[in-house]
């Protein structure tokens, strides 16, 4: 194949694009959200922790193959630990983690048309970052990241990215205890999982509001909570010393998911 | 497939090294005295009371007979449950107890689990050995005092280092630096042949235990720092509980020295 003319390549990339947007569409979504003591990351899955601490302040959660995100996780924790053991722990962002380490590395691996490309997206968080109490940062397949404040979250596609932000978009997040948190997490990801099942999506907007409207969110938990658990993890100021990561206990999860689960 | 995540590896691959790394090609020095006088200190102990660990040490540090700085931190957090008390060159001392605290944490973000007791300890004793070029030449031997709490046998563990790295585990007490050989007695006996053995003691008998013993060291020991409420230096004094690590603050140093040091009668 001759992918140096410029129209194969056009559409080798596209090919690409196709393929790996059709591997995530399944995916299941993770959602991040500041609130009042700090920043929320949730998903829901089988057993296989999906959010990870990358540094002090800097967690990551994502969607894709496990593989892929492994290796991009590793390579954050990496650069992360190097700058904090060689500067100082205040000169870690996430910031520096996205442009320098994340994002080329996606990009490069997009690009490289010979080779398989990484087949992620993936949501960062940092708490109290110097723009802001709660960032966020997603990086897509492409490497094309972007910057968010308060809340982010990532879908199998756009159209779910797009169903639930509208979950969030009217929170006063700030002012959020992280139990309001933890629910409006919840049916964020509702949106998005019902989003990413809609076999056929409505070309006008106004419609595809209006289904989504109508979808019984609180149901979809209900009857996602039979098969998969909820995995979330806080950056909480309140934690003691440096290190503000902490996973919810199961105790806070339980009361969080009491509204959807089926009375026993 | 490699053996990756390590952080020392990590380091070196881009161009780091340990303060003493430099000299590791040369010939070790035959014993002529420079006019170089590094920086050491120290008196630091550590012991087993009854809720866990107390690890302890002066805040002097000095260079041959002049005192260099009276604020010096020896007893350095690793992490929420491990210590490491330094005495000898503070230089390499800071640096190690450093990329021994980064350690431990890289290897749980990227290995997904915290390191085990026994790595914990390994990677120490590999630092010391690492620097055992400066050790040979007199100018900067490090010898720690390593204290955590096991929480899978619930009890507080010390152990100590010789410069080349060799690890031994104490069984009740530990201590080391130019003051030790003052004190090292006196805690065999006490701890033998005391009113309480240490592992009896509460958490303020103990505390007051511990100012003593540095106050005794430092009567012996010029390079020993003292106690001094005016002007605000008190002895770094920490537990190791199974609620993990505390600074005694203080305010609290300060109520029981008057209670254990001012005032005479037995504990």
């Amino acid at each position: 194949m001759m992918l140096d003319e410029p129209y194969r390549w056009a559409d080798a990339v596209s090919n690409r694009r196709e393929y790996v947007e059709d591997q995530l569409t399944g995916g299941s979504p993770v959602v991040g959200l500041g609130y009042k003591d700090g920043t929320l990351l949730l998903t829901m899955g089988r057993v296989q922790q999906k959010i990870y601490e990358i540094y002090d302040r800097i967690g990551m959660a994502s969607l894709g193959h496990p593989t892929d995100i492994e290796k991009l996780r590793q390579s954050a924790v990496d650069l992360a630990s190097v700058v904090g053991f060689n500067y100082s722990d205040a000169d870690v962002t996430l910031q520096q983690i996205v442009h320098f380490g994340l994002g080329p590395a996606v990009k490069t691996s997009f690009d490289e048309v010979y080779r398989s490309p990484f087949i992620v997206r993936i949501l960062l968080a940092e708490l109290d970052a110097q723009d802001g109490a709660a960032t966020f940062y997603t990086v897509d397949y492409d490497g094309a990241f972007q910057k968010s404040v308060g809340f982010a979250v990532l879908g199998g596609n756009a159209e779910a990215d797009k169903a639930m932000q509208g979950r969030l978009d009217d929170l006063d997040w700030e002012k959020l205890s992280l139990a309001k948190a933890m629910d409006a997490a919840l049916i964020s990801w509702a949106a998005g999982r019902w989003m990413g099942e809609q076999t056929e999506i409505p070309e006008d907007e106004a419609e595809l509001e209006k289904a989504l409207a109508e979808a019984d969110l609180p149901g979809i938990l209900k009857a996602e909570l039979e098969s998969l658990v909820v995995e979330a993890a806080v950056f909480d100021r309140g934690v003691p010393g440096k290190c503000k990561y902490r996973q919810l206990t199961d105790k806070e999860l339980a009361s969080a998911l009491k509204p959807y689960r089926a009375a026993q | 497939m490699s053996a990756e995540g390590d952080f020392l590896d990590l380091l070196k691959s881009g161009g780091f090294k340990l303060p003493g790394g430099d000299l590791s090609g040369r010939t070790p020095s035959t014993g002529a005295t420079s006019a170089f006088q590094p920086t050491e200190g120290t008196t630091i102990l550590a012991l087993k009371y009854r809720d866990g660990v107390l690890i302890a040490g002066d805040r002097r540090a000095t260079a041959g007979h002049s005192v260099i700085y009276d604020r010096a931190d020896k007893v350095i957090d690793i992490d929420q449950y491990s210590v490491l008390a330094i005495s000898g060159s503070p230089a390499i001392a800071y640096e190690i107890a450093r990329v021994l605290e980064h350690s431990f944490l890289y290897h749980r973000r990227r290995q997904l689990q915290e390191m085990s007791l026994e790595a914990k300890l390994r990677r120490l004793s590999l630092l010391i050995r690492d620097n055992l070029p400066m050790a040979i030449q007199g100018i900067g031997a490090v010898i720690p005092i390593f204290a955590t709490f096991d929480n899978a046998e619930k009890r507080g563990k010390i152990f100590f280092y010789d410069a080349l790295g060799a690890q031994f585990e104490s069984a009740d007490f530990s201590t080391t630096g130019s003051g030790s050989p003052a004190i090292r007695g006196v805690m065999f006996y006490m701890n033998q042949w005391g009113e309480q053995r240490f592992a009896e003691l509460d958490r303020d008998a103990g505390i007051g235990l511990v100012l003593r013993l540095l106050h005794t060291a430092s009567e012996y020991d010029s390079a020993t720092g003292r106690f001094e409420q005016g002007a605000d230096i008190f002895p770094t004094v920490k537990t190791i509980t199974a609620d993990g690590l505390s600074e005694v603050s203080g305010e609290e140093l300060g109520e029981l020295y008057g209670r254990f040091i001012e005032r005479t009668p037995g504990l």
